[in-house]
């Protein structure tokens, strides 16, 4: 092959990859439009923050909020693979939590998740057998009731970590996804959790704790991410992001982020 | 075609039933005391179809019988079956997806099958508007006629006036000259004015000129005179037919009533022939009085066309015209024949006309030698089995026996699946049929093959004779109804009395099993006293027979369909009563209240399972409706028998708009009653629905595919089998397998929502 040739090739191929990064770029954006804006956060939130880090252009994970009747609904969620097929994935789920919010029945966190299940298994045709696609996602989902007293959660794999008065408390998650699951779907658990003014909430996908550090080679692991928490939870929302984001960059360092990561706090 | 309802009319103790709807599922159960009139309902339908009765069939009263039958018929069959006649008739035909026929009686006990319905109402709206236009014909006839007859007399008069004058004339003197008026005085012709001979010639004159007036008004009608005359000649014939017909009725009921041993002078010193030239002479009569009727009708046409002012010539050519169109057009007659031809059968079930011989040869299988005793059930054997006699024209004997082999298994098998009964605790009976050989120690017969059959079981080998009185039935039940419903190429209705009266409880629950396995191709009507053959999730299926006055069983027979179940005696009811209370066994039936009416067996199922599993230890009874839209009439039942009761409605279209039915019809203007009509909130569109989805997968479906929408959408999208899914869901739930504990919160949630609910109703 002669040089002309080749040089042809790689601009072909420059043009090919800029177009890909064009639609890349395009899908991202498509993807954050349909997440909740700050400002629509700010309005049904007391504060908030949300460290989202795609690891490519567009990302498994994603934020959800809603509101309906006095309900206020969020969630955090994490669908397997990133990129485009993890995308793809969270645009589905947020479709069907719209789907499922928008029924004129009371709210129940648990019940969400399991129709979300519901939804999941049809859309990709899961049905327990052995050799099917076991994509899904996991997801916390809290509902505020509108007497303000009252947080449910329910999680899929992810769980809640609540500060109030100081001390935090993980509220632990169903060991199953929002898909299949390994052995036979149960019904999510529904937890209600008193709460008062001042406390805080974090959900996250795991791709903080994941992250391998560029010096030690190793996972940050959910009981540093606690400490962080701990650390900086009666913080102002924005700086905690500031300093969870400068943790996560440092202990990363030069390392490949392996990982979409979200990481959502927020007050009621 | 599928029979819909039936009339029976002055057969036996029956009066008039009125139009009796059979049951839509193709089952019919007739309830009612001894007596009631139940096998006359089922020998009335029988001859519907045979048209043969004896004089025994017929009430004191000398009515004669008539049935009358409805039936579905499939699209476009009417169209071609008939010519197109008129647009009017034509779109009429098209439209229509049900005919009635009507088999009626005559006094010789023949019978002849009309059209009813619909096409008799269009062809008598015909007939009356024709008749309407001859009446008023007639009415000039008769004018005309009398006007005639004045013309003839006074013709008549005038002639006989003419006729005098004219001898007068002819005696006048002085036209006879001198001698005769020489033998006269002179006086007597002068005395005699009138006599004068100017007189009398302007009287001829005069006399003349009206004579030429009458017969110059007979001259003008002539043609009219000649067709109203023919015309007469034809209705006095016919009131001479009609005459001799009414004495032919009058012997013919003379002896219907020494036949049926009543009162009247006897016949019997009539000889059976002279007898039946007597039937003879009645049928030639009917047919010419309606020739006479005809021809009647189209001679006062013709009158009427000529009095319009048609010459006659063309008014010939007018009905002549009209006859050809009129040829094209069907009489009720015409039609209930050609139709009645594809009408179901009506057939009675006969007790043991089916039942296996212990042998059989070949040969009189072969040649259909109708006459051995046994032929039926063996051919009906065969058919069940499948085989024609080829089979048996196998050369390897060795092959041939073990097909045998297997087809003996494949019938077994067949016949377990109805016959659930055990002879001792586990066994089984079989059927067997083998192929041999006479010996030769036969005679002719030596080498000759022959079936013989055997009904065994573990412990005996016996033949089909040997076996109970029971199992004999059964056997010869099933085979014919199983048989029959094989070879049904023409839409068969078997009317079975009082079946399995020798059965087991048990097994008599086997014989609804043979219905319902059957009733795709064969629709039933029987008889029972017996609880065990009526479904109480089928009530719609009953007619209830009992005698209008209870206490005298001379009294005529009344029908009651399921709507008016209400209005019957306890003791016709008795059947229904003895289920009613026991639908899943363990719940009495209550009279007073506690009674919720629910949609169908299906939810029926779940409400008991749903109240199992919340432990709620109240009295609540459901009824199951037979579905949604047969709720009211549930309601009218149960109103009949003066329970109290709720209905339990879902939040689903069909059934909001019951609850509408319900306060408009059923609940009228009765203070409170409102209150027992249960709406289940939205999300409750049946009774899956109370459970979460993820329940429904796991304890009903046992799937885990993803489910998006309700659980009764998923049953309804996937034609899934409800009742059986929940029937089996109740099953479990009763022995044990599924406990409370194995629900979800939502689904916990639900029940006690519907318990709560429940509760309110007292």
């Amino acid at each position: 092959m002669n040089k002309g040739i080749r040089d042809f090739d790689s601009v072909l191929f420059a043009q090919a990859m800029d177009e890909h990064l064009s639609s890349l770029r395009y899908a991202s954006m498509i993807q954050r439009s349909l997440m909740p804006d700050t400002s629509f956060l700010s309005g049904i939130l007391k504060d908030h923050f949300i460290f989202y880090l795609p690891k490519d252009y567009v990302s498994g994970d994603f934020y959800y909020a809603y509101q309906n009747g006095g309900y206020t609904i969020i969630a955090a969620g994490d669908c397997t693979g990133h990129g485009v097929p993890g995308a793809l994935l969270s645009i589905l789920g947020i479709s069907f939590l719209n789907e499922i919010l928008q029924s004129r029945s009371v709210p129940r966190a648990n019940r969400i998740l399991n129709r979300m299940r519901e939804k999941v298994m049809d859309a990709l045709d899961q049905r327990g057998k052995e050799y099917e696609q076991k994509d899904s996602i996991d997801i916390a989902l809290c509902v505020y009731e509108p007497n303000g007293s009252v947080i449910q959660f329910a999680g899929a794999n992810r769980p809640l970590i609540m500060v109030s008065d100081g001390q935090l408390k993980e509220i632990k998650p169903n060991k199953m996804p929002i898909g299949v699951a390994p052995l036979e779907e149960v019904s999510f658990t529904n937890h209600r959790i008193e709460v008062k003014e001042g406390d805080r909430f974090y959900m996250f996908s795991d791709g903080y704790p994941d992250q391998f550090s560029e010096k030690t080679n190793k996972k940050f692991k959910i009981r540093n991410f606690r400490q962080l928490i701990s650390h900086v939870a009666d913080w102002g929302m924005d700086r905690q992001k500031e300093h969870i984001e400068k943790i996560f960059n440092e202990w990363k360092g030069s390392a490949i982020q392996v990982d979409d990561v979200l990481v959502m706090g927020f007050e009621i | 075609m599928r029979l819909k309802a039936f009339r029976i009319e002055n057969f036996r103790s029956i009066v008039d039933t009125g139009m009796q709807t059979v049951s839509p599922d193709n089952i019919t159960c007739l309830i009612g005391q001894n007596e009631s009139g139940k096998t006359s309902i089922l020998e009335g339908l029988e001859v519907f179809s045979s048209g043969v009765i004896s004089e025994d069939v017929l009430r004191s009263d000398l009515s004669l019988p008539k049935v009358t039958c409805s039936f579905e018929v499939p699209e476009a069959y009417l169209k071609s079956k008939l010519h197109p006649v008129n647009d009017e008739f034509d779109k009429l035909v098209n439209s229509l997806n049900n005919i009635t026929l009507i088999r009626s009686w005559k006094a010789d006990l023949e019978s002849q099958m009309d059209i009813g319905g619909e096409l008799l109402d269009y062809i008598k709206e015909v007939e009356n508007g024709r008749k309407k236009e001859l009446i008023e014909t007639g009415e000039k006839i008769k004018a005309f006629y009398s006007e005639l007859d004045e013309a003839r007399k006074k013709k008549q008069k005038l002639t006989d006036k003419l006729n005098s004058i004219q001898i007068k004339l002819d005696e006048h003197p002085a036209k006879e000259g001198g001698l005769r008026f020489f033998r006269r005085k002179k006086t007597d012709l002068k005395d005699d004015a009138d006599n004068t001979l100017e007189k009398l010639s302007e009287s001829f004159e005069e006399t003349r000129g009206e004579l030429d007036k009458v017969n110059s008004f007979l001259e003008d009608n002539s043609s009219m005179v000649s067709v109203v005359e023919d015309r007469l000649k034809t209705e006095s014939e016919l009131e001479s037919v009609n005459k001799k017909l009414d004495d032919i009725s009058m012997r013919l009921e003379e002896r219907h009533q020494t036949m049926t041993l009543l009162s009247g002078p006897s016949l019997e010193y009539l000889s059976r022939g002279e007898w039946e030239k007597v039937l003879k002479e009645f049928k030639s009569t009917v047919s010419k009085k309606e020739r006479l009727e005809k021809e009647l009708d189209m001679k006062t046409l013709l009158c009427g066309f000529i009095f319009d002012g048609l010459p006659e010539e063309k008014a010939r050519i007018k009905l002549q015209k009209i006859e050809d169109e009129r040829k094209l057009e069907y009489i009720p007659r015409e039609l209930g024949e050609i139709l009645s031809a594809d009408c179901p059968h009506f057939e009675i079930f006969e007790d043991f006309g089916s039942l296996l011989p212990n042998r059989i040869d070949m040969e009189d299988l072969v040649s259909d030698n109708q006459n051995i005793e046994g032929y039926k059930a063996a051919r009906n054997f065969l058919t069940l089995a499948e085989l024609d006699y080829s089979f048996f024209q196998q050369p390897s004997s060795r092959i041939l026996k073990q097909k045998i082999e297997n087809l003996n298994t494949k019938i077994t098998l067949d016949f377990q699946d109805f016959w659930q009964q055990y002879v001792g605790r586990h066994n089984k009976i079989r059927i067997n049929f083998e192929l041999d050989h006479y010996s030769t120690n036969h005679g002719a017969k030596a080498g000759k093959p022959y079936l013989e059959f055997w009904v065994k079981d573990e412990g005996e080998r016996l033949y089909p004779k040997q076996r109970s009185r029971g199992v004999r039935w059964f056997l010869s039940f099933y085979l014919e109804l199983m048989a029959a419903s094989r070879r049904a190429n023409k839409h068969l209705i078997l009317l079975v009395d009082e079946p399995g009266v020798s059965l087991h409880a048990r097994a008599q629950e086997d014989v609804l099993k043979v219905f319902e396995d059957i009733k795709e191709n064969i629709q039933i009507i029987y008889t029972t006293h017996s609880p065990h053959l009526v479904d109480i999730n089928k009530l719609h299926r009953i007619l209830a027979v009992q005698r209008n006055d209870l206490a005298d069983h001379r009294s005529t027979t009344v029908l009651l369909d399921a709507a008016r179940l209400g209005d019957a005696s306890p003791d016709t009811l008795s059947p229904l009563q003895s289920i009613m209370g026991n639908p899943v066994g363990d719940q009495e039936f209550s009279v007073d209240k506690h009674n919720i009416i629910v949609n169908n067996v299906g939810t029926f199922y779940m409400m008991n399972a749903a109240v199992k599993l919340t432990g709620y230890k109240g009295r609540i009874h459901f009824i199951p409706s037979t579905n949604s839209s047969s709720i009211p009439l549930m309601c009218n039942i149960l109103m009949g028998w003066g329970m109290k009761f709720a209905v339990l409605l879902f939040h689903n279209d069909k059934e909001i708009e019951i609850a509408r039915q319900l306060e408009k019809m059923v609940f009228t203007n009765k203070p409170g009653e409102n209150e027992n009509i249960i709406i289940m909130p939205e999300e409750f569109m049946n009774a899956e629905d109370l459970l979460s989805t993820l329940d429904f997968k796991n304890l009903i479906l046992k799937t885990r595919e993803g489910i998006t929408v309700s659980n009764s959408e998923h049953i309804n999208l996937n034609e899934l089998p409800r009742n059986f899914l929940l029937s089996k869901f109740l099953g479990e739930v009763n022995n044990g397998k599924i406990t409370r504990s194995n629900l979800d919160e939502e689904s916990k949630e639900n029940l006690m929502l519907l318990i709560n609910i429940l509760q309110k109703f007292k």
